[in-house]
């Protein structure tokens, strides 16, 4: 049991979720890899924590969960306001910074 | 070689968790593998010593950030219709995959540079005990900071969800 | 001295600049006044010329009188001055440039009185004098080659002068362009010259002293393309086309540009450069043939014509054949003497048949004429006195430089140009007096209301009357009692054959007599019965100038039209255009793919950021 193994898993979850961002077109799905991605940042920040047997690591994960919480409670106040404004979470239909003249 | 065994069926977890929330076309269903990885992400940092991340963890992740998505997904209500039509492609997933490996390999190239190792610690780490003294003796102004972005966080979101603005 | 000189050329320049400013400015200006400014002008230009002249007399042949005005191109060795020189020969140019234009001008504030534009027309006016004498004074190539363009311009502006008429607009158009293809060849004339000779000298002085720096075939080419520009602006076979058109201008126009003067330049041009032609005797035969076939074909085809102006403009460009016929043969103070005698009786031919044609309400065709001795005597003595000038009577002033000219030929055995030019001088007598013959006498033809002539219009006539009487005894040679006096006061550097005085009385007589017999012909044919002839099929190919015009409209403006469409259509529209449409498609193709990248859907902008990092990461996987 080394931290390698929690820092390898981390990256592989890191991974996936970023893989998640750019597949997906459901605007939940995204909202979860991005929630995944900030997760495996929380357990590389404890890994090093306990490594390095320093409290400060912890703490930043600490406050990592408080940034996840508000993060989530934003998100999913616009996916409230987007569903109730368009019936659909598809982030095709989402494309109001484009100029339709333009194209 | 416990703690070996405990590591490898939590990384399972994990890993398949997070791999069928990608892949879930149901909203529910991803949310509740995205409550697997949640727990199973508690039990890490349980391994890790670290008591009261996996305390803060179970409390906030899967006690109010995974069920509230839950709440949401289930009260919105959301009708097959609605979800994207598309099935994901496997040449979207196969391009994806291309652009994301470097990065993957690149922290994967540092981790393996890394020498260091897990050393003994005494039994108070990681309690709240030994958190709060760390936390409120070197950490005040990083907390309060904190709470102000949770107070306008809280904001925020009553804010938007009561807009009516036409898209 | 020298800013004498230097005024004759200034002055008609500022004059015309003021006559510009008093037209433009719209006031209600008297004639008068413009009138005052156009005849002092030329008035003054003519006194100082006649002081230069004196004073030219005073000292020796070799005599330059310079001035200096300023160094205008300063390019390394490429020194190209201000400067104005008057030796004999120029002496002589200007001497009847000023004078004759002097008179025209007189002439002319009578003709032009009734026209709108008197103001506009005189400050073109000035502005020829000026740069005809700027043509005639320039000591070096370069300014020469100034002036021989502002003169062509001046051609321009007076033949265009009545624009009214979109025809008169073509002739001067046709004018400027028949030129532009002689400056053309002058221009490389010039340049061939001058990087042939290294910059060994750009002054006439200097390059004729180091000519023989230059090979024998590179003078011939130099020759030669001076000769185009020359044939352009003399009218010469094969670029004579324009002179008859350019009779749309004013009567004075033609008399004064297309008559005495500006015509004339091609023939002072050769003379000038006499030094660089003495050293290619193969050139100058050609000239002389170029001249003699253009004497010949202007007396044909001026036989053929039946508007008056045109007429003495195929007349002009047969005279100016004789010019080149003895500039070619080496003879240049034959040539310069004929242009000088012929500035006089056919400046006075102009002048006449302007006085007729305004008395007559603006009618140019001799058929419509007749019977005119009743109502203008005046007129009478003063056609026939050039008449008989032109067809080289004795003693009048023709007769002497047209007998240097032919005997020149003969004595230099070129018997063939000798006799064509006996020929030319037949037709010339023949078309000179049909045209005479139709016009004053005819049938009992009667005007209802003949316009009266001014003094103004009159007088200068009967200077010129006077001038083509007795300036031929200036330059008699010894045969008739003079003392070449002329030729002796140029003392160009030329080989003057002397021949006895029996082998040129029988010359003489024979070219008189061939005169003579062209006027009896022209009696029998012509004196009474003065209505239109049709003429038959043969006729008709003269009438039509030989086709050359129509030759050039094939050859040069239908093909070059042809060109110019292939041009546009293919070359302009598919190719070049193509390229460069091809060149905004391919950017506006390219714009457009990266406009759809910018779909506005964040995903994909969240895509490209990855894609990014991605970039990032490799980069940094090849460096660590």
């Amino acid at each position: 049991m080394t931290p390698h193994h929690f820092l390898y898993l981390a990256t592989i979850l890191f991974g996936i979720g970023l893989l998640g961002l750019t597949i997906r077109k459901n605007l939940f799905v995204i909202y979860l890899s991005i929630e995944l991605m900030l997760s495996s940042v929380n357990l590389i920040l404890a890994t090093f924590s306990r490594a390095n047997n320093s409290q400060d690591g912890s703490i930043m994960a600490l406050l990592m969960i408080a940034v996840i919480a508000s993060e989530a409670s934003i998100f999913l106040a616009i996916i409230v306001y987007l569903y109730k404004s368009t019936k659909t979470i598809d982030t095709e239909t989402f494309t109001n910074l484009r100029n339709e003249e333009s194209i | 070689m416990l703690e070996s065994i405990i590591f490898s069926i939590l990384a399972l977890f994990l890993v398949i968790g997070a791999i069928s929330m990608i892949s879930f076309k149901q909203s529910v269903y991803s949310a509740i593998s995205f409550l697997l990885v949640m727990i199973a992400m508690a039990g890490m940092f349980a391994l890790l010593h670290q008591s009261f991340l996996f305390l803060a963890q179970i409390l906030v992740s899967v006690g109010a950030v995974v069920t509230l998505s839950l709440m949401i997904i289930t009260s919105i209500n959301i009708k097959r219709d609605n979800l994207p039509k598309h099935r994901v492609s496997p040449k979207s997933i196969f391009l994806s995959s291309i652009l994301i490996l470097p990065i993957i390999l690149v922290i994967f190239k540092a981790i393996s540079s890394l020498d260091i190792k897990f050393v003994e610690v005494d039994s108070s780490f990681g309690t709240i005990q030994s958190i709060s003294t760390t936390l409120f003796s070197n950490w005040v102004l990083p907390f309060e900071i904190v709470s102000i972005l949770l107070l306008s966080a809280l904001i925020g979101s009553i804010i938007i969800s009561k807009r009516r603005l036409n898209l | 001295m020298s800013i004498i000189l230097a005024l004759i050329v200034i002055l008609p320049f500022i004059s015309s600049m003021v006559l510009a400013s008093l037209y433009l400015s719209n006031l209600k200006i008297e004639k008068k006044l413009y009138n005052i400014i156009a005849v002092t002008t030329p008035v003054i230009v003519t006194i100082l010329t006649f002081i230069i002249i004196y004073n030219s007399t005073q000292h020796s042949s070799s005599y330059i009188l310079e001035s200096y005005l300023f160094n205008w191109i300063d390019v390394g060795e490429f020194q190209i001055d201000l400067r104005f020189i008057a030796d004999r020969l120029s002496v002589v140019m200007i001497s009847f440039i000023s004078f004759i234009g002097m008179l025209i001008h007189i002439y002319a504030t009578s003709y032009m009185s009734d026209d709108d534009g008197f103001g506009k027309f005189f400050a073109y006016f000035h502005f020829f004098l000026g740069s005809m004498l700027l043509l005639v004074l320039a000591s070096n190539p370069i300014i020469m080659f100034i002036g021989w363009e502002l003169v062509g311009l001046a051609s321009y502006l007076l033949i265009g002068y009545y624009h009214q008429g979109y025809d008169n607009i073509t002739s001067a158009n046709k004018a400027f362009i028949v030129n532009r293809v002689g400056d053309f060849g002058f221009i490389i004339a010039l340049a061939t010259l001058f990087i042939s000779l290294e910059g060994n000298g750009y002054e006439f002085i200097d390059i004729k002293n180091s000519i023989s720096l230059i090979d024998n075939h590179t003078l011939s080419i130099i020759g030669f393309f001076l000769f185009v520009g020359a044939m352009g602006k003399s009218a010469q076979l094969p670029l004579f086309v324009w002179l008859p058109d350019a009779m749309a201008g004013p009567t004075p126009v033609s008399a004064l540009i297309h008559a005495a003067t500006m015509v004339t330049a091609g023939v002072y041009m050769v003379a000038r450069f006499g030094f660089l032609y003495n050293e290619i005797p193969s050139i100058g035969e050609f000239i002389a043939f170029i001249g003699i076939s253009s004497a010949l074909f202007g007396a044909v085809v001026a036989l053929y014509q039946d508007d008056i102006k045109k007429i003495l403009a195929y007349s002009t460009m047969s005279q100016l054949g004789y010019m080149f016929v003895a500039v070619g043969l080496g003879a240049y103070s034959s040539g310069i003497f004929h242009i000088f005698t012929h500035a006089f009786f056919k400046a006075l031919l102009f002048m006449g048949a302007g006085a007729i044609i305004i008395s007559l309400h603006h009618e140019q065709n001799i058929f419509k004429m007749g019977n005119l001795k009743k109502y203008k005597p005046q007129l009478f003595i003063v056609m026939l006195i050039a008449s008989l000038a032109i067809s080289g009577i004795f003693p009048f002033a023709g007769f002497f430089s047209k007998d240097a000219i032919l005997s020149s030929a003969f004595l230099n055995h070129n018997y063939i140009i000798w006799g064509v030019g006996v020929f030319v001088a037949f037709l010339t007598s023949l078309y000179m007096f049909k045209m005479l013959f139709i016009v004053f006498f005819g049938d009992d033809k009667s005007y209802d209301n003949i316009k009266s002539l001014d003094k103004t219009l009159i007088y200068p006539l009967y200077i010129l009357a006077f001038g083509s009487i007795v300036v031929g005894f200036l330059g008699a040679n010894e045969a008739y009692g003079g003392s070449n006096s002329f030729s002796s006061f140029l003392a160009l550097d030329e080989h003057i054959q002397h021949s006895s005085h029996k082998l040129e009385y029988i010359l003489a007589l024979i070219s008189m007599s061939v005169s003579l017999l062209g006027i009896f012909l022209a009696y029998r044919l012509y004196f009474l019965p003065s209505q239109e002839k049709s003429y038959n099929k043969f006729e008709q190919i003269i009438v039509d100038r030989f086709y050359i015009d129509r030759v050039y409209n094939i050859i040069f403006i239908k093909g070059l039209r042809r060109v110019a469409i292939f041009f546009n259509n293919i070359v302009d529209n598919k190719i070049v255009d193509g390229f460069i449409d091809g060149i905004s498609q391919l950017y506006l193709q390219v714009a457009y793919n990266f406009a759809s990248s910018q779909s506005a859907n964040v995903r994909y902008y969240a895509l490209y950021m990855i894609g990014g990092v991605s970039l990032i990461s490799l980069y940094l996987l090849t460096i660590l």
